[in-house]
């Protein structure tokens, strides 16, 4: 079943509320931060985004206000017509409609905005058209304003009607205004319905619950009706008309006997019969009200006709149920709601004629067989007039009745002390109850503060328990000891007690030589290497100075080189190794001693382990130093991953270095680019070590050097000139070489020739100015000569020079090596 | 499934105050309230930033400008002014009543220039100066062949005017293209002495002022003279006729827009 609750409607926001809530949410998610030089489809999809958002937004909104209005052509008649007639449906379907329709021009707008946005070719452009979509869209809303005002009243109205389920088993009151329907109501129900002795107190249709015969009813509370066209009738009345018209109920329709309420019988009578087609079909009470006013016999005889009347008319609505004619129990009822009289009667008159009714009704109807041949109630017949009653056993009874003599109450100091004079007279005892060994114990003063202790702070509750073990624990070890005390004794033989006496004396011995040595072990008389860099201080030496002063040196030398670190392997060089060796301790040792000794070296002492506490460290035990060194490992672990110095290091490396991340990939070299800058740069880094040590191989002397790497040669009247070590080097291969003719004159610095190699060709220099004389012919057929040997085969021309001083011009071997250095490291 | 519970039904907070009035210090809570208001909202309005501050700002601005002009107003009726004597139309300032009015020399001149230059402009419109658009703006190239390398044809970025009975050339030998998302139909047309605007359709582009090109491409920019399906209005011309077509100038830039806002030539 539907259940008809408007409480849960969501708030419909007025039209500036509306907006603001949907644009500040577009602002708050969509992405805000865009740049003119963003790619052109970027800056579109990011405005589209936030047009198509805010639309989307738009239309769920006004979808659920859509949705959430009930349609008053599906919901119950009843409902729909109270909507009717509470807030006109014309207008309420009006006002939907236009949301419907502001609803469809937004996605309009949308779709329209997005198209053109579509071709936005710059940011201010699509900038423009988002503002333009967005401001259409909420003119559109602007445009429905009052529409959401009305919706929004009436979600406001609706939330406080009563929740009247039409289909449950309702009792209905109607009657003339201020005839006691509203007090009827209060009597039976929790229905807080205001009571005023004046018409139209009751605006609406209140609901309240009842029960009868476990079952629950919803009591309907109307306005008043009045007797008039149905026209005229105001939005009170019809309230009251509608529910009448649309709810199957149990009509409870009130009569003021006594005429207080300012109609008189025949008015009322008149309602009855105006509205009595609405009666059809339901189980029909007539309750005559206010009998403390005035008694139903006290009426006069037109009046009792016009009730005989309405009562036969309301017995018709009994036979047109099918129910007996003869029978009218429940159709006259009187009752006072002041006095409570025949109050509860009218309830359970209506009730009943309600509950048959709907049986009746549910018998008459198709379902009910399906639900009929499913029951079944067994009643058995009885057997015989024999009483048989629950067994019980006679324990169980016993026991029962035990208990309850044994519940009664336990004497509380409460109880004693209300006995022996109550509060003042009495003094409870805490003390009474507690549990020591000694009962005597109880009265006991108990200090909590002892010699400026607390007490509590040195109890022990296992005190008593530990003392035993530490008692039982010093018997063993006496008895361990007194055990000892009768080996030791025995009485020793003369010889034994020798033995023991030696042993003891080598054992003292070899104590102490041990300390000697490790004494001595750590101060040996040792220069260190910083101070005797040109080692002077050797045993050579002391042995002139000793026997300069007239002292034998043999014994200091011996000694002195015994000591020597240098000598033999590390391990061996110990000095406790080397000393054990020697001494008369290694006789004495077992020989499974000798072969530890052997196998193993002497040079380290047994390491403590790690977790050894050292007096002085501030650590409890050896638990807590291993967690603290735990501790201390993993705090170092991710700087030791970074490569840190210690704490204090907090260097941010160059992440990426740019000459490893600029300039272009050259052939073959895909990790990094710029490769072969790089592989120059490390060799020029190398270098120094290199070129140094080519220089002084292939750097002649007896030759002069030419500063564009020529070397002269200059013997008699003859200079021979070839190129040098270091330029063939940084040639690479030769591949070619270009001679002069012979005969031809060279000056100085002027080129006489070229060498091709296969990285590049160079001219080559003349150093010296003269005559070329003679050309080395070998090369025009092997080039490579120059390679091989550059000084001897590779020579190039020989000159016969016109002005041997230009020689002195010219750099020494020194000098050019120096030179050769230089520029390397300038490349 | 059934809720026992009462449910507040009908004007319940009425009823209550009805029966039990009002809570003892509900009027002194309102007072409070009411005081803070004041506090409150300057605090939001120091606080509140970007868009919220200036829709604030405003709001409150609003509200301060009305409620000065009601204290004026309500001022005006208890103060006495002085009644303003009209000012006679050509009238002078004391001291300048002795200088005698020259006569300027160079007035024929300026009249001339006048005429020349309302003979020069032929319509009398509303937006008598627009922007120049260049061409560069105004087109985008669109690169063709199969290596992209042609540069010949051209995509109008602005909106534009096509007229229903118009048949695209070949697409391949199409040198302007409008798109058709860029094409309206309608204009948003305010009639400047009815003060009304009406949603008419365009015939067709009269002049754009950027040249005779954009004329024929109908190119829709600021400016542009077009004329508009007026039979809607139901307009008559002094003989009695009906009024079909009339020209409207084009206010904004509908490219921007999304819309084509003019204004009526009469």
């Amino acid at each position: 079943m539907v259940q008809y609750n408007f409480k849960k409607m969501t708030v419909v926001p007025n039209g500036k509320d509306f907006i603001d809530i949907i644009l500040s949410r577009t602002q708050r998610q969509t992405p805000t931060v865009v740049h003119k030089g963003y790619a052109i489809s970027r800056l579109r999809q990011f405005y589209m985004r936030k047009v198509k958002y805010t639309q989307q937004n738009f239309h769920e909104k006004l979808s659920t206000i859509v949705d959430e209005f009930p349609r008053l052509d599906d919901i119950h008649p009843f409902y729909g017509d109270l909507l009717h007639v509470l807030y006109n449906k014309d207008h309420y379907k009006l006002a939907l409609g236009q949301i419907n329709t502001a609803r469809n021009l937004i996605g309009k707008i949308s779709k329209d905005y997005v198209k053109l946005l579509k071709y936005g070719d710059s940011l201010y452009r699509c900038k423009c058209l988002k503002v333009a979509a967005l401001g259409r869209m909420c003119t559109v809303i602007k445009r429905i304003g009052p529409s959401l005002a009305y919706l929004e009243q009436i979600r406001q109205h609706m939330a406080r009607l009563p929740s009247i389920d039409p289909n449950t088993r309702t009792i209905l009151i109607c009657g003339y205004p201020n005839v006691g329907k509203s007090s009827f109501i209060n009597k039976i129900t929790r229905a807080d319905v205001d009571v005023q002795p004046y018409a139209f107190t009751t605006k609406s249709l209140f609901v309240g619950h009842t029960d009868y015969k476990y079952l629950r009813y919803q009591v309907i509370d109307t306005p008043g009706i009045l007797d008039r066209p149905f026209e005229d009738r105001n939005i009170i009345e019809m309230c009251s008309i509608t529910a009448l018209a649309h709810l199957r109920a149990a009509v409870l329709f009130f009569l003021d006997i006594s005429g207080s309420c300012g109609y008189s019988i025949a008015q009322q009578a008149a309602l009855f019969h105006s509205i009595k087609s609405l009666f059809m079909n339901k189980p029909l009470i007539i309750v005559c009200n206010k009998t403390d006013l005035q008694p139903l016999d006290g009426i006069s005889e037109e009046d009792k006709k016009l009730v005989a009347e309405m009562k036969s008319e309301a017995m018709k609505t009994v036979i047109g149920q099918g129910g007996e004619a003869t029978n009218d129990d429940g159709v006259l009822l009187t009752m006072s709601t002041l006095t409570e009289e025949g109050v509860i009667a009218v309830k359970n008159a209506a009730c009943d004629r309600l509950l048959n009714q709907r049986v009746e009704l549910k018998m008459k109807s198709k379902k009910i067989n399906d639900c009929l041949n499913r029951f079944h109630v067994a009643m058995p017949k009885p057997r015989d007039n024999k009483e048989r009653p629950p067994c019980i056993p006679q324990a169980v009874i016993e026991a029962k009745i035990k208990q309850a003599a044994e519940k009664e109450k336990r004497q509380t100091e409460r109880d004693l002390e209300n006995e022996n004079g109550g509060a003042g007279v009495y003094s409870a005892s805490l003390k009474k109850h507690y549990i020591l060994a000694n009962d005597e114990w109880k009265e006991d003063v108990m200090p909590e503060i002892l010699d400026g202790h607390n007490v509590y702070d040195f109890v022990d509750p296992d005190i008593l328990h530990r003392l035993e073990e530490l008692e039982r624990e010093e018997g063993l070890r006496q008895e361990e000891e007194g055990d000892d005390f009768e080996m030791d004794g025995l009485e020793l033989t003369p010889e034994e007690k020798k033995t023991l006496a030696a042993i003891r004396k080598k054992k003292s011995l070899l104590i102490q030589e041990h300390r000697i040595k490790k004494s001595t072990a750590e101060s040996r008389p040792i220069v260190p290497r910083k101070f005797d860099k040109d080692r002077e201080f050797t045993t050579k030496r002391m042995g002139r100075q000793l026997s300069k002063l007239g002292i034998d040196p043999s014994r200091a030398i011996e000694r002195a080189r015994s000591r020597s670190v240098s000598r033999g392997r590390k391990r061996e060089r110990s000095v406790d190794r080397g000393d054990t060796d020697g001494g008369d301790a290694m006789e004495v040792d077992t020989p499974n001693k000798k072969q530890r000794m052997l196998s193993r070296s002497r040079s380290r002492s047994r390491s403590r382990p790690p977790t050894e506490v050292v007096p002085g460290e501030g650590f409890k035990d050896s638990n807590q130093k291993a967690k603290a060194l735990q501790k201390a490992r993993k705090s170092n672990k991710n700087r030791n991953k970074d490569a840190r110095r210690g704490e204090a290091d907090r260097v941010i490396p160059t992440l990426k270095p740019k000459h490893l991340f600029s300039g272009k990939r050259s052939i073959g070299k895909t990790q990094r680019p710029n490769a072969l800058r790089i592989s120059t740069a490390s060799k020029s880094h190398l270098s120094p070590a290199f070129s140094l040590s080519r220089c002084f191989s292939t750097v002649l002397d007896g030759l002069k050097y030419a500063s564009s790497h020529e070397w002269v040669k200059h013997e008699g009247s003859v200079a021979t000139i070839g190129i040098t070590d270091h330029a063939q080097d940084h040639l690479g291969e030769v591949v070619f070489v270009e001679l002069p003719e012979s005969g031809r004159s060279v000056s100085q610095g002027g080129s006489f020739g070229a060498v091709e190699s296969v990285k590049a060709t160079s001219d080559v220099n003349s150093p010296i100015s003269g005559q070329v004389v003679e050309v080395n012919s070998k090369l025009t057929e092997s080039p490579g000569l120059i390679n091989s040997s550059p000084y001897e085969d590779g020579w190039m021309i020989k000159i016969k020079p016109s002005s041997p001083s230009e020689l002195e011009s010219l750099l020494g071997p020194k000098e050019y090596t120096k030179f050769c250095e230089e520029e390397d490291a300038a490349h | 499934m059934f809720f026992c519970e009462i449910q507040p039904q009908g004007d319940y907070i009425d009823l209550h105050r009805k029966r039990y009035g009002y809570r003892p210090d509900h009027f002194e809570r309102k007072r409070k309230k009411e005081a803070r208001l004041v506090h409150k909202r300057s605090e939001t309005a120091q606080k509140a930033l970007g868009i919220k501050g200036k829709m604030f700002a405003k709001k409150r601005y609003a509200e301060k400008a009305l409620m000065k002009k009601t204290l004026i107003m309500h001022e005006e009726s208890s103060t006495r002014r002085k009644v303003d004597d009209d000012v006679h139309e050509g009238s002078i300032p004391a001291y300048l009543i002795d200088r005698v009015n020259t006569t300027r020399a160079k007035i024929l001149n300026n009249t001339i220039k006048q005429k020349r230059k309302e003979k020069a402009g032929k319509w009398e419109v509303p937006l008598p100066k627009v922007r120049p658009v260049a061409e560069d703006e105004m087109f985008k190239i669109l690169r063709s062949g199969k290596r992209k390398t042609k540069q010949w044809k051209r995509m109008v970025t602005k909106a534009t005017f096509v007229g229903p009975g118009f048949t695209r050339k070949p697409p391949k030998y199409e040198r302007f293209i409008r798109p058709s998302g860029l094409r309206f139909t309608k204009a948003h047309v305010t009639h400047p002495e009815l003060k009304a605007t009406f949603n008419l359709e365009i015939i067709g582009v009269k002049k754009n002022p950027n040249g005779q090109m954009y004329t024929s491409l109908g190119v829709l920019t600021k400016g542009t003279i077009i004329e508009v399906n007026v039979s809607e209005l139901g307009l008559v011309t002094p003989a009695g006729k009906v009024v079909w077509g009339k020209y409207a100038q084009v206010t904004n830039n509908p490219e921007n827009d999304g819309c084509v806002n003019a204004v009526l030539l009469v």
